[in-house]
């Protein structure tokens, strides 16, 4: 009902920064052949009614993930994320609802906090496209999953790119060198 | 000139600095300690009274000079306006700060408190106009404590004309509820204009009080429906409706000389700049009160209102922890937390900080000291007896949580914010929590069924952000009571339902002995087993070989020798359906092959849609099986299984009252299926659909700029659906009267037959309490579906000869779901 152009206090409905800054770097890059369409990033996003959700565990299922996020509103379509290669979740996932407003409602409420003891991340994205369900990491996940350092076992541990090289060491090491 | 240069960077701190930037000099940059004056007046008007460690008097006097002292700088000025307004309608708690600072401001500069009069006049009259009664409300309580600086009565004859209009409105209707919205309005603003440092108002107060008492006193027949208790089942707990409470409250504070004593009075220690003398309001430069238009008669606006009852889940404890309802400052208090909740969804982090925070927005006698635990609350009893802040804040959220027949905003957005409170201050809340959920667990019997479903998922929810820790032990010696009694079912359903968002072993590894039991074996498994692998089984080879075919999706014409050969079988057995047995074997096998997840099961029932279309068109009773199907083959794991039934009603391989008739008479069990939940949360969704539809249809009916033929194409669709949902209704409302009286012929079955078996009774009040939640929302479809078709355009209207409208924009039906989730 407010009809304020602007609010006491931030909005939790907004893009991400992320989103904002990918599509704002693009605009830089190829800056004359993008410019009118890359103009105004969230026009994209003015009717989106999917959301990306990130953060998952990887043992996170399909029905815990649609009983938390039907808490917003009818879900069309759930899409989840997977690895590339083995076919297998890799943390992420889109859920589209039929409405815009649900979305919004979910990035509101949902966003942020937990599922399966972990917080997880909600992003508008402008809709979901075949391919996107895969994770885009050399080795088939999502990139993050790479180079993380720290240990974190509902995403598979170390950073993949890490723990090979980890794992490499040690065989050197057991190998008597 | 290096003002203006400063202005053009960002508010807080400097300028970032882009990476293209860097092709170009890049000077060592200072840091700059100076903000501007404006961005600092705006900061300290946002944080207003936020901080404990600030006076919030030095807040209004400090901003009202500075302020008053650059008044010729249009930016300040207008900040100052623009962002007090947006407060006043934003954050409601600040009202009484926003507006003793405009006070202080306008002795000083009449001008400025002219300006900020007409600019809140404007939005005033905006919002009538559209019939915001919330805004109205707080715009009016902002201009109620302006009072002194108005020529003559100032606010009173607003109020009388409010008031004139809620007479007009309840003498034409005993149902109208707009009526009751601005008698709010009126109560919820005397005690802001008795608070303002005027004088001399007592008498109109009272005179008003007088009038509004007829209104408010009289119950109003909804709001027996909207209760949390109903008074059938509990009649000492059923709440009083907000407006009689506050009428009664209201006269008690007046007959104490308006002490008001948990209010602010922020302006209190100003000082006059010359003489240093307590400054008196009384002299200063009188302003006639803004010209506002109250239209006759007033819109309604798109927010459908109700009676609202008061709910403390804190009532009755053996040391008061929140403030009795005999006290005024219950209602003061929570109405304005309810406004902060319910406006601020947009930030649950910020709703939580000010609910945390509620302490700097009253009166510092108001509050204990944050975080003092409940039992010192004991020791504290006296005569002054000061509350505990995080008992009144979760209260306001809870009520708004139990809001009937529906909350403002979805549900889930009050678990968030409970969720938010616990996060910022866990020491303090998680008591205060676990105290109120033993409240509602005690109440569950007579708690309105709706109410105590959305108390089951918030726990469950809540309960999913921490780990899933709760003191079980203290219900342990419940565990022995009957699998139907409403404590053991929502233990029963707490669990399924923490699952459903977990999984089966880690919630085991969280409960406590005895409880692991409750959590079977078959729960624990992710596939349920394929009842025809059991050579015993009927059917088994049948069901076997079906089962083959769908998994590699086999064609249509596979399929079909197997579904005959089973009812052949079932034929020659003597089977009077052979469609059951036939059904049961390939939903099942459809349960058995898409068990893996959501997505596989529906992309089975995609490639097997015609078949089962025809099923549920051929035969009533095999419609029926495909729901016990699912029903039998997820039976530990019910989530799964009413979210399969959700989809194939989306299907329309399932009608609505296909899913009533299993639940409530094929699967009824003399009324005992009414004690769990998942079948309440499986009939609410099923009728929600229907209601949801018809509340579209209803909104295509009522949009603006519809003309002959489409006219008459959209009522006829809306008068089939709405036949078609009253006849849902009818069917809930005739199957379970009889579970409610005993009648049911189960029921007469059960033991001697004479309906004095201790279950009986607990099965009677199930009955009556599914009863009163289907009555209600049959009540509340119908009175939205008359109010919109009121002021839809009538039948046979023509398109007129020249399309041009233009002002579509206040027609536009709100098609909100009433009934989300």
């Amino acid at each position: 009902m407010s009809l304020l152009a602007v609010n006491t206090v931030d909005r939790l409905d907004r893009p991400s920064a992320y989103y904002v800054s990918k599509n704002k770097r693009r605009r830089f890059n190829d800056r004359e052949e993008d410019e009118q369409q890359q103009e105004k990033p969230d026009d994209k996003l003015k009717n989106a009614t999917t959301l990306y959700v990130g953060n998952l565990s990887f043992y996170t299922t399909e029905e815990q993930i649609h009983e938390l996020f039907a808490k917003c509103g009818e879900i069309k379509r759930l899409v989840m994320g997977l690895d590339r290669f083995n076919k297998t979740p890799c943390g992420f996932c889109f859920v589209e609802y039929y409405t815009h407003q649900d979305a919004l409602d979910c990035l509101k409420y949902i966003g942020g906090t937990k599922l399966d003891e972990r917080i997880i991340r909600t992003d508008l994205d402008p809709g979901f496209e075949e391919g996107r369900q895969f994770g885009r990491g050399k080795s088939g996940g999502q990139v993050r999953d790479e180079y993380r350092e720290e240990y974190d076992p509902g995403r598979g541990g170390y950073g993949r790119a890490y723990d090979e090289q980890r794992q490499r060491e040690e065989d050197e090491y057991g190998a008597g060198r | 000139m290096a003002e203006n240069d400063r202005r053009n960077q960002s508010y807080r701190g400097g300028r970032k600095r882009r990476y293209n930037d860097d092709d170009f000099d890049r000077r060592p940059q200072r840091r700059r300690y100076e903000e501007p004056l404006f961005v600092q007046v705006r900061r300290q008007l946002l944080t207003i009274a936020e901080s404990a460690a600030r006076r919030a008097e030095d807040d209004v006097q400090g901003i009202a000079k500075t302020v008053t002292d650059n008044y010729d700088d249009d930016e300040i000025r207008r900040d100052f306006v623009n962002i007090s307004l947006d407060l006043v309608l934003e954050q409601p708690m600040k009202i009484p700060f926003i507006a003793g600072t405009v006070l202080v401001a306008h002795s000083l500069k009449p001008e400025l408190g002219s300006e900020v009069l007409s600019k809140a006049a404007e939005a005033l009259q905006k919002y009538i106009d559209i019939g915001a009664w919330r805004e109205v409300k707080l715009l009016i309580r902002f201009l109620g404590i302006l009072q002194p600086i108005y020529e003559g009565d100032g606010v009173f004859p607003l109020l009388e004309e409010l008031f004139a209009r809620a007479v007009d409105l309840q003498t034409a209707s005993s149902e109208d509820l707009l009526g009751l919205e601005l008698v709010k309005i009126i109560q919820f603003t005397i005690p802001y204009v008795m608070l303002s440092p005027a004088s001399g108002f007592e008498a109109q107060a009272s005179a008003l009080l007088e009038k509004t008492d007829i209104i408010a006193s009289t119950p109003h027949a909804l709001v027996d429906l909207v209760n949390t208790f109903s008074p059938e089942e509990n009649q000492e707990a059923a709440g009083q409706s907000v407006i009689s409470l506050m009428q009664t409250q209201l006269q008690g504070e007046a007959n104490q000389g308006w002490e008001l004593k948990c209010l602010p009075r922020p302006w209190k220690d100003a000082r006059d700049a010359e003489t240093d003398e307590p400054k008196s309001f009384e002299s200063v430069t009188k302003v006639p009160f803004p010209t506002v238009t109250v239209p006759n008669p007033v819109p309604n606006g798109a927010r459908p209102l109700f009676p609202e009852v008061y709910l403390s889940v804190y009532a009755n404890q053996e040391v008061d922890t929140v403030p009795a309802i005999t006290d005024i400052s219950s209602s003061l208090i929570r109405d304005t937390l309810v406004d902060t909740i319910n406006l601020l969804d947009f930030n649950r982090v910020a709703t939580a900080k000010f609910l945390i925070d509620i302490d700097c927005y009253f009166t510092p006698t108001t509050f204990v000291k944050r975080a003092t635990p409940f039992d010192r609350m004991r020791e504290l009893i006296g005569e002054v007896q000061p509350w505990k802040p995080e008992d009144v804040a979760v209260d306001a959220v809870f009520s708004q949580l139990f809001q009937l027949p529906a909350s403002e905003h979805k549900l889930v957005y009050y678990h968030s914010v409970l969720t938010e409170c616990c996060k910022i201050a866990p020491a303090a809340i998680a008591p205060s929590l676990g105290r109120a959920i033993r409240f509602l667990y005690n109440s569950l019997e007579t708690m309105d069924l709706e109410l105590s479903n959305r108390f089951l998922d918030w726990f469950a929810h809540h309960l999913s952000n921490f780990g899933f820790t709760w003191k079980w032990s203290e219900w342990t010696d419940d565990l022995d009571l009957p699998a139907i009694d409403p404590r053991m079912a929502f233990i029963q359903g707490a669990l399924d339902k923490e699952i459903r968002l977990s999984f089966a072993q880690r919630i085991k590894g969280t409960l406590p002995d005895p409880y692991p039991k409750l959590i079977t074996a078959g729960k624990e498994k992710d596939t349920p087993d394929f009842k025809y692998s059991s050579e015993m089984a009927p059917y088994s080879k049948e069901g076997q070989e079906l089962m083959q075919l769908i998994r590699k999706k086999a064609s249509d014409e596979e399929i079909q020798p197997v579904i005959a050969a089973i009812e052949d079988q079932a034929k020659s057995q003597g089977v009077d359906d052979p469609k059951i047995p036939s059904t049961d074997a390939f939903v099942t096998s459809l349960c058995f092959v898409g068990s893996k997840s959501l997505s596989h099961v529906l992309s089975c029932i995609e490639r097997s849609k015609d078949r089962l279309l025809a099923i549920g068109t051929e035969s009533q009773r095999a419609r029926c099986q495909i729901i016990t199907s699912v029903m039998d083959y997820w039976v530990d794991q019910p989530g799964i299984a009413i979210n399969i039934i959700d989809k194939l009603l989306n299907y329309t391989i399932l009608s609505p009252l296909s899913v009533l008739e299993w639940a409530l008479s094929e699967s009824v069990a003399a009324g005992t299926i009414l004690s769990k939940p998942h079948v309440f949360e499986m009939i609410s969704a099923t009728v929600g659909k229907v209601t949801n539809r018809m509340r579209q249809i209803v909104a295509a009916r009522g949009q603006p700029g519809l003309y002959e033929p489409q006219l008459s194409v959209i009522d006829e669709t809306l008068a089939r659906e709405r036949t078609d949902m009253q006849a849902l209704f009818k069917y809930i409302e005739d199957s379970i009267v009889s579970i409610a009286a005993g009648s049911n012929d189960e029921q007469m079955e059960r033991g001697d037959g004479s309906g004095t078996l201790p279950e009986d009774a607990i099965i009677r009040q199930w009955g009556r309490r599914w009863l009163r939640v289907f009555r209600r929302k049959a009540a509340v479809e119908e009175s939205f579906i008359s109010d919109a078709l009121a002021n839809a355009t009538p039948l046979g209207t023509q398109a007129p000869a020249v399309s041009g409208r233009e002002d579509a924009a206040d027609g536009d039906l709100d098609i909100a779901d009433a009934d989300a989730q």
